[in-house]
This record gives structure tokens, sequence and C-alpha cells, in this order.
């Protein structure tokens, strides 16, 4: 069965070095509460750091793109959308 | 540990933008516009006030040019930033003195001097403890509860102890805290200054300043200078530290490094196995001569920790040279008049290569990750390549602590030569008293080996990795 919340995490040089490191171990650091309905994958650059005024680090739930994304704003995300 | 946080990612942001300017020859047009566009009108202002923020932003471009972050004159407070660039150019090597870490006095935000602060949740309790055991007589009671008075405070947080409310906290100034060395103070402003007599370039302050006000003078303006000129020679020494500091495998920096234009690539692995088996020989030679343990001389801050603090321990480091040197030496028979540049994580990498005439340059993981997103380099992208001078597991095991100690010890044991390991792993306050007492407190025949940060280099001051994740990368090229 698929989860309910499919994160990929953009692993281009540009997210990883301006605060996408911190989030490769999403994985291990999710609360117990949300464990079972998330999935983390890492993800070739998802090219919005192309974009002007783009914010990196970027991270895609489901189809929403955040940007400016931190481990904290993924798991509050996805507490309020669950 | 190295977390990334807001002030790291400022940091970054300015080395990209700087970057890329330099890349596309634009420095002189546009570089007094990087406060501008870092933080434009109506943007939300991190300081007080976006004026705050540019001001800050200004003095981060000129640490990135190399310059130390303090004006000399009031000339230099509106001196343009194109005008420091053009200085940057003449100036070369000229513009370092001893000072590696700057003070960004406007940064700094003169953290309160007293570490005992009363919150508001004192009850002005009849009992007063603080007040009855502060053996300085620092406490008295004003308004119904009680305040340190921080002329008379030590910090020995007695009052903290005995306050039924938990009312006393202890605040820490975090750069003095973190400094292993006492190196790092207060002036008359309350803003720290750096005592250059003292520093061992360890870096510690510069992660824990929680507003970014301290830098490493930068050399990324020279090094990009000479990627750019068609008529150098360009090469690339990479720590084995590199390890998953972009979330790939070593092949593909190595192509990444060359598309951003360096024409060489060696791994500074190779000169660690000669580190390696050199100060094996050492350390079998100083156990005959009867002497009693060694300690390890490839970590620099260490060695500035020894010259600096604890002169009493100075015959027992080691002698031999390190990884970057024995690399930097075989560079330079390899390709005469070539640029050597240090890639690695760490701060005092900077004052040795300045002390020694193979190396040129010494740029951090951080520095390479941001000019690898100005020039459009993505490695993750990159097809793997070999380097052009590679190395064996056991040079490569320098990166994490250990790896030196294991080395030595092993090859020594072939010799039929038996010690033990007494590693130092991370230099604080606690460890510094260790060493001080170190010539006295070792009976058996021991290889110390002493690594500034924990972990080693993986945890250095300048990476882009947690080094929990780099270990993965690393335990792979070990294999």
């Amino acid at each position: 069965m698929s989860k309910k919340f499919k994160v990929s995490i953009c692993s281009g040089t540009t997210c990883y070095v301006l605060g996408g490191a911190q989030m490769m171990i999403l994985e291990d650091c999710l609360p117990a509460d949300i464990k079972d309905e998330v999935e983390v994958v890492g993800s070739s650059c998802l090219q919005k750091c192309h974009e002007p005024n783009a914010k990196p680090p970027f991270v895609l739930i489901n189809d929403y793109l955040m940007e400016s994304a931190s481990m904290t704003k993924v798991i509050d995300y996805i507490r309020e959308h669950r | 540990m190295n977390y990334i946080n807001n002030a790291a990612i400022i940091k970054r942001q300015v080395m990209v933008r700087l970057a890329k300017l330099i890349l596309d020859d634009t420095i002189q047009d546009n570089i007094d516009l990087i406060p501008v566009l870092m933080t434009p009108k109506n943007s939300e202002s991190v300081r007080c006030c976006i004026h705050h923020d540019r001001a800050v932003v200004r003095s981060r471009v000129k640490v990135l040019l190399g310059f130390a972050a303090a004006s000399e004159s009031q000339s230099d407070e509106v001196k343009l930033l194109k005008d420091y660039a053009a200085d940057a150019v003449q100036k070369g090597e000229d513009k370092f003195d001893e000072s590696i870490l700057t003070v960004i006095d406007d940064a700094c935000s003169a953290c309160i001097r007293s570490k005992y602060q009363v919150t508001n949740a004192c009850r002005g309790c009849v009992a007063r403890p603080c007040i009855m055991n502060c053996p300085k007589k620092a406490i008295r009671f004003e308004g119904g509860h009680a305040i340190i008075d921080e002329n008379l405070c030590v910090s020995c947080g007695i009052c903290e102890k005995v306050c039924p409310y938990h009312a006393i906290v202890y605040q820490p100034i975090p750069c003095e805290e973190a400094c292993p060395v006492n190196a790092i103070s207060k002036d008359e402003f309350g803003k720290e200054k750096i005592d250059p007599q003292k520093c061992v370039y360890c870096g510690k302050c510069m992660l824990a300043c929680p507003f970014g006000a301290i830098m490493e003078r930068s050399e990324m303006f020279d090094v990009l200078r000479d990627i750019k000129d068609p008529g150098k020679t360009t090469v690339a020494m990479v720590a084995p530290s590199i390890a998953g500091q972009f979330n790939t495998d070593f092949g593909k920096v190595v192509s990444a490094l060359k598309k951003m234009g360096f024409d060489k690539v060696v791994e500074v692995a190779y000169g660690a196995d000669i580190t390696a088996q050199k100060e094996t020989e050492e350390f079998v030679e100083r156990l005959e001569h009867k002497e009693s343990f060694m300690t390890s001389s490839c970590c620099p801050a260490y060695v500035q920790v020894v010259k600096k603090h604890i002169p009493s321990i100075q015959s027992y480091v080691s002698t031999t040279l390190s990884p970057m040197i024995y690399t930097g030496e075989w560079v330079s028979n390899q390709w005469p008049g070539a640029t050597r540049v240090f890639i690695g994580p760490c701060v005092a990498k900077r004052f040795e290569a300045r002390e020694s005439t193979y190396v040129d340059n010494v740029m951090t993981y951080e520095e390479l990750g941001s000019i690898f997103i100005a020039a459009g380099v993505d490695v993750v992208e990159c097809d793997e390549q070999e380097p052009d001078k590679s190395a064996s597991s056991v040079g490569r095991g320098f990166a994490v602590s250990g790896g030196v100690a294991n080395a030595v010890i092993a090859s020594a044991a072939s010799c039929g030569v038996k010690a033990v390991s007494k590693p130092v792993n991370g230099i604080n306050n606690k460890t510094v008293s260790l060493l001080r007492v170190l010539d006295k407190t070792i009976k058996e025949p021991a290889f110390v080996e002493v690594m500034t940060c924990e972990g080693g280099c993986l945890n250095g001051p300048g990476v882009t990795s947690s080094p929990v994740i780099a270990k993965k990368f690393l335990e792979k090229m070990l294999k």
C-alpha cells in the first residue's frame, strides 16, 4: 500500500548547500505519530532553483512545492494536512 | 556539531552572489548591489531594520574578499565594495596579516556580560537562598526580586543551584563558551575581539555565534581569479573528508571540480599515506629512544594549541609533516608553477598553508559548494571521473577520529613495536587541561592522536554535510 505523503527532497547542489543537507536525515527524524504515513525519497534537482528569486531548499510533498524548506516545516505541514 | 542554521545559510547566499560576479566579470559594476539584493526594500529584516542587515552583508562581502572586517579608518567606513575588490586584485596575498578569523562588529550583538540572570520567575521569597549563599555578595533585592550585580558576579553558579523556583538561569556567551583557549573576549564596548596571540584558528567561535558575527577571511576571490586565468594551471587538492559533502560519490566531485575550471584534481589522502608511513617510522624511532609517547601533528589547530598554550609537550608532537604539505610537495614537482588549492573543512589549514611554500590557497567545502552553485554546476548530475592522483584507504581514513592512530599503531605493530592508542577526540577546555599533564600521566608506550574537531575532519567548521551522512559515504570509500 502506498503511503499518504510522498516527500521528495531535492538533493541538487543548490538546495543541498543552502540548507537541504540537514534534511537528508528526515526519515530518521520523523515523529512516531506521522512516521507510518510518510515516504521519503531523494530527488535529483527539481529545477526550481533556476527561477528568479528562487528560495531553496525545495521539497515536494505530493503535489505541494515547499520553498525555504526545513525539517520542522515539513513535519508541521504533514501534521496539518493528514 | 555543525548544525545548519539561518546564519550559515545567509553567509552561503552572500558567497554565491559574490562568486557569480567574479565568474561573470561584473564585480566592478554589481558588487555594491549585493547588500541591497540580499535585503531588498520592504523585505523583512532580521535585525532592527534592513539598513542594519545591509551593513552586515557589506561587511561579509568585505571578509569574503579576504579583508578583516574592522574598519581601519573613517574613510574605510564609506569605502565602496568595488574599491575593496580593486584592492583585492592588487594586494594579492599581502592583504592577510596574522588574523584569520575576524569579528564583524555590526553583527556582534554584544551579548550581556553577566552569565547568570534572574528571570521574572523570581518570586521574591523570604528564604532568599541566592542572597544568603552568594560568596561575593553580588545579589541584592530591588523592586520585589533579586538582581545580580554583573561587576561583582564571578559566575560560580551557586545562586542558580539554590533557587527553589529555578528563576536564575545560566546564559552563556556562545563564542567565549566555545573557545577552548580563552582567545575571544569583550572590548570596552562589549563587542567580541579575538586575541591573535592566543587564537588557534579552530573556528569553534564562528560556528557558535548565533549572529554569524565571526567569519574566516576567505581566499575564494584569489582562487577564482586563478581559475579564470587560462595561462595558469590550477590544482585542487581535496581532503579525504570530501566524502559525502555533496551527497554524492567522490568521482562526481572530481568532474564537478574540472567543470568549474580546475585543471587537475588530487586526493590529499595520497599525502596522508605518506604521513602515515613517515609518522610510523618516527614513532618507532622515538619509542626505541625510550620516549614514552608521541602525539599526531596533522591537525593544524592542535599544533597551534601546543605552540601557544602547552609548550611543555612540544617535544612530544610528531615532526612529520601533514598530508596537505606532502600532497602539495608532490603537486609542485608534478606541475611546476601551478596554483595549488587545498579544499577541506578546516579554518586552521589557512594558517598552515600560509606558513608553507607548497600550498597557495585554502578553500572550505562551504565555499566550494557556493562556487558550484554560482557556476551552475550540479554535482549530482556530473559523471564519475578518476582523480589525477588517488590514494589508499589508509590515507582516506584520516578524515575521522581514530584514522591516524589506527594507521600508525597497526604498522608499528608490524615492525614489532607495541603501543596503545590514547586518542583526544575534540579540543575543549577539558581536553586542554588533560593535554597539559599528558607527560606526567602517560605510563606506557602510547600514540596520542589529537583531533580538534570532535569526530574528526568530517565534523570540521567548513563542512556542508551532516557528519552522519558524510560518514556513510566515507565508509564506502574505505572499502
